[in-house]
């Protein structure tokens, strides 16, 4: 323990002895005549037995007195310890709340840790220091920016909740702590956080980074994957148990349809990285089933992260898509879309602009129509410009690659799990789109495979026809045609009845609808928006089912379900790291963890036992007033009691 | 707090209530004079007693001629003798008497002229004795409803004394005293000797009652601190912290003393009767007194 301003003890060596020779004058006592000191005689003699004692008790105000001068004499002298901790003015706190922040190894759990160890930072702020404080995972939030206010601070970090959907992602965070930290000198990062996040390596940090670690135990079990198909009888129900923690574990997965249950099994998971840490079941279930939910057998002690500990999975039978095929014919296409679940597709030579209702999805193939339907369109090579782009010429063997954005950024759902380098062409377009349309796949400088929004639709268009390349030999086409049917319709598809949390549920809707409810699955409902023909509904933050019913003049029409799980690895991997790799500006590549740095001060517990000490002070001093008040107030009671 | 001995020690509606008093002995006494009290011997008046037969020398007026006729000798009726007493009204007039509020020496003055004063109604003689070093003094003798102003007057001038040694001036009394009958101690009693101021006077046939005055201020003290007491009479100082603590120990000690003065006085045949200062003396007088037997 050190002292900031040692000089202070002065006071108590001036003080203390004015306080003593107060009492000395003090203790002459006030004379008073009264008729006989007979009795008092009398009483003295049977007090002075203990009379030791009796004197004691009299200096018990100097006694307190005293030990409140001490208590204020180094409250003012700041005595403060070294802690784990910070020492910069302009702090930045970037708190964790991602999925895996829920783990309960640390009680109650890493979240109010985390929120702990950010009011212990806050606490170590001196006085006028500033402090920003962000949460990241899922969308990041900067709670309290730049604030001299503690209060403000506190509440701040009280207010951060946990956000399932995401990763936690530092780059933005970084980045923003990379502005505020330039602007102010001494200024410090404080990441307080399992470790589970991911950090950006272009970014070099102009402050002291530091670590604040939570979380101690990486046991957990989570169901990684499930999926409700129809298969061969009725519908195949498909779960995925994995085992991210150091050790074997025995659980039992109990599989639950329509909330009944249904079967149990014994799941024997080795540890993390071995072949049988993932375990799979598939079961045959009756085809009118609904939702299926898995769920692991609690697991205290073995299994930290309870969230990832439950799955639903949603019946796509009834989901179906509308896919309109126009063009002279294309087995590969058709083949393709046979195999994706929910899709129903019709072939057209032309454009047939009948009374009957648009499909959601029209691919033209090789042919580009006078007038667009309405609904989301696909164009395969098309052979004259319409009045989304126009066809300038042909581009011979194409050289295939990911456009420079989509290598920068992550992958967007469009090119999820396929490669396009080894895709070979022979022939494409070339093809000049508006600002709506975003290059995913280029080749050649000329745009291969576009997608983007106009006017309320969604539009894909792939350069070249399908017969003029090996694509539909490769394993990346069925994977690209479901991607492309899942980013127009959004909301079927093989992994369309799934999401993660967070991420919005978009839902086509018929025109004719007039309401969309959604039954989350906790049991509120709520109504979706309604844009451009689809239902969009962002409020997917808690895990379960959710029922999306259209209703027309309050006749429900059509209900779609969907599953919202925490299907993360990274998330479920809870073993929390023991350090970061943060680049500084100092030359550090390594946040840094355990410095004792951070200055504890304890003036304000020493102030508070000062209070207490003037309290029982004043309840000395009146002590015989106090002692004369319960007597009275016993023998009120007392008197009462009789009475009753 | 000494008082102003022009005050009239009593108004007179309160000395009519007194006519109808009368001061009770629990046994006949031996007086001097005729008068109207019981006496062991026998006398002349109206109540019969006895008869002996006749002497000579005998009073030939009281002779039963009636009794002659039937019996053919003399006899004497004898009747009971009423003479009067000689009531002894002792009034403390130590320092320690000086001091309280309502103030216990005045207490104690109207007390004793309320005694003297139904003594004299009732035709008993009264003598007055204050003992005080330097402010003794001593009214004896006086006899009849006439006697009452000098008797008034005495106690009005009585001031109060140093010093008292309770037990001396009792022990001079009990020797000194003449004719016996009804004795009243007005004191406080504030003196460590006091069993033997009562054993002294419980050595002559005395009907003693001992009127115990103490103040407010003695009962309950209300004291907060340290202080130094002096005492009014000696100068002694005791140093005391006045919690309340303290004082409910006074007050134990207070309560044992009072009863040990009560056991002490039970065992002797004195009616003792405690009085608070603070209690007004006709209250005390007509209520109290008359209670504890002490009147009629």
């Amino acid at each position: 323990m050190s002292l900031l301003t040692p000089l202070a003890l002065l006071s108590a060596l001036i003080v203390g002895p004015l306080i003593v020779a107060m009492y000395l004058l003090k203790l002459r006592r006030e004379e008073r005549r009264v008729s006989s000191t007979f009795l008092w005689r009398r009483m003295v003699r049977d007090v002075e037995a203990n009379a030791p004692w009796q004197r004691l008790r009299r200096n018990w105000l100097l006694f307190l007195q005293l030990l409140l001068l001490l208590l204020l004499a180094m409250a003012l002298a700041r005595p403060f310890f070294l802690t784990t901790g910070i020492s910069g003015r302009n702090l930045i706190i970037i708190i964790d709340r991602s999925a895996s922040m829920a783990a309960t190894d640390v009680p109650p759990s890493r979240l109010e840790a985390a929120r702990r160890q950010a009011q212990t930072l806050v606490d170590q702020l001196p006085e006028g220091g500033r402090a920003t404080i962000i949460a990241v995972g899922g969308q990041m939030e900067v709670v309290a920016a730049s604030t001299t206010d503690r209060r403000q601070m506190y509440d701040a970090i009280r207010s951060i909740r946990l956000s399932v959907g995401g990763r936690g992602d530092l780059s933005q965070a970084l980045a923003l702590a990379t502005a505020l930290a330039a602007r102010e000198p001494d200024s410090e990062v404080a990441i307080i956080s399992d470790g589970n996040v991911e950090i950006p390596t272009d970014i070099r940090v102009p402050a002291t980074v530091r670590y604040f670690p939570i979380g101690q135990r990486a046991e957990n079990v989570a169901i990684s994957a499930m999926a409700l198909q129809p298969g061969p009888a009725g519908q195949t129900l498909f779960v995925q148990a994995t085992n991210y923690g150091p050790a074997s574990v025995v659980r039992r997965l109990d599989l639950y349809l329509d909330g009944a249950l249904f079967n149990a099994y014994e799941l024997n998971l080795g540890p993390d990285g071995a072949a049988d840490a993932v375990r799979t079941v598939i079961v045959d279930v009756p085809a009118q089933v609904r939702v299926a939910e898995a769920r692991l057998s609690p697991a205290p002690g073995v299994d930290f992260l309870p969230s990832d500990d439950r799955a639903w999975a949603v019946s796509s039978a009834d989901a179906g898509v509308e896919v309109r095929i126009v063009g002279p014919g294309n087995r590969f296409l058709e083949t393709a879309l046979a195999l994706l679940p929910g899709i129903t597709a019709t072939k057209a030579t032309t454009t047939t602009v009948s009374g009957e209702a648009a499909p959601q999805i029209t691919i033209f193939d090789r042919v580009a129509p006078e007038t667009l339907p309405a609904g989301n369109l696909v164009f395969i090579a098309p052979m004259r410009s319409t009045n989304l782009f126009s066809v300038t010429g042909v581009v011979d063997f194409p050289l295939l690659r990911p456009a420079p954005i989509v290598l920068e950024g992550q992958a967007p759902p469009l090119l999820r799990n396929i490669s396009v380098s080894e895709v070979n062409v022979l022939r494409a377009m070339r093809i000049e789109a508006g600002m709506w349309a975003r290059t995913l796949v280029e080749g050649d400088g000329s745009p291969m495979l576009l997608a983007g929004e106009r006017e309320g639709r969604r539009i894909v268009i792939l350069a070249f026809a399908l017969q003029d390349s090996d694509l539909p030999l490769q394993v990346a086409f069925p994977l690209l045609i479901s991607n492309i049917i899942g980013y127009l319709a959004p909301g079927s598809g093989l992994e369309a009845s799934q999401i993660v949390p967070g991420q919005p549920l978009a839902v086509a809707v018929d025109p004719a609808v007039t309401a969309v409810r959604v039954i989350r699955p906790d049991g509120r409902v709520e109504a979706a928006q309604i844009q451009g023909g689809q239902a969009i509904y962002a409020g997917t933050d808690a895990l379960g089912p959710y029922l999306i019913e259209q209703a027309r003049d309050n006749q429900v029409i059509d209900q779609r379900r969907f599953a919202v799980n925490l299907f993360t690895p990274e998330e479920s991997r809870i073993a929390p790291a023991s350090e970061l790799r943060v680049p500084q500006v100092s030359g550090l590549q390594q946040a840094v963890t355990r410095e004792q740095v951070g200055r504890q001060e304890i003036w304000r517990w020493l102030a508070a036992a000062a209070i207490l000490v003037i309290i029982i002070e004043w309840l000395v001093y009146q002590r015989s007033g106090l002692a004369y008040l319960w007597q009275r107030i016993r023998l009120t009671l007392a008197a009462r009691r009789r009475a009753a | 707090m000494t008082t102003t001995s022009s005050q009239p020690l009593f108004d007179s509606a309160f000395l009519r209530k007194l006519d109808r008093l009368a001061l009770l002995t629990r046994r006949a006494m031996v007086g001097d004079f005729q008068g109207e009290r019981r006496s062991p011997r026998r006398g002349s008046s109206v109540e019969f007693a006895d008869f002996r037969p006749y002497v000579r020398g005998d009073d030939i007026r009281q002779i039963d001629w009636n009794l002659y006729a039937r019996m053919e000798r003399f006899f004497l009726k004898l009747f009971v003798a009423e003479e009067e007493l000689t009531v002894h009204l002792l009034v403390d007039n130590s320092a320690s008497m000086d001091w309280g509020d309502p103030h216990k020496l005045t207490y104690a003055r109207r007390l004793a002229a309320a005694f003297g004063y139904v003594a004299l109604s009732t035709l008993d003689r009264v003598t007055v004795t204050a003992f005080a070093a330097g402010a003794g003094g001593q009214l004896r003798g006086v006899r009849g409803k006439a006697g009452a102003l000098p008797l008034f007057a005495f106690l009005q001038r009585l001031q109060p004394g140093g010093a008292g040694n309770l037990a001396d001036a009792c022990k001079r009394y009990a020797r000194t005293a003449i004719n016996p009958g009804p004795l009243i101690l007005c004191s406080d009693l504030l003196d460590p000797r006091w069993e033997d101021a009562l054993r002294a006077l419980g050595s002559r046939p005395f009907e003693i009652t001992l009127i115990h005055i103490l103040a407010p201020q003695e009962l309950r003290p209300q004291l907060d601190g340290d202080f130094r007491l002096l005492d009014a009479e000696t100068g002694e100082a005791v140093e005391i912290t006045a919690d309340l603590e303290t004082l409910q120990r006074y007050q134990e000690h207070l309560r044992e003393w009072q009863e040990a003065i009560e056991r002490f006085c039970h065992g002797r045949g004195i009616t003792y009767v405690q009085v608070d200062t603070a209690q007004p003396v006709e209250e005390f007088i007509l209520t109290m007194l008359r209670r504890r037997g002490v009147f009629r």
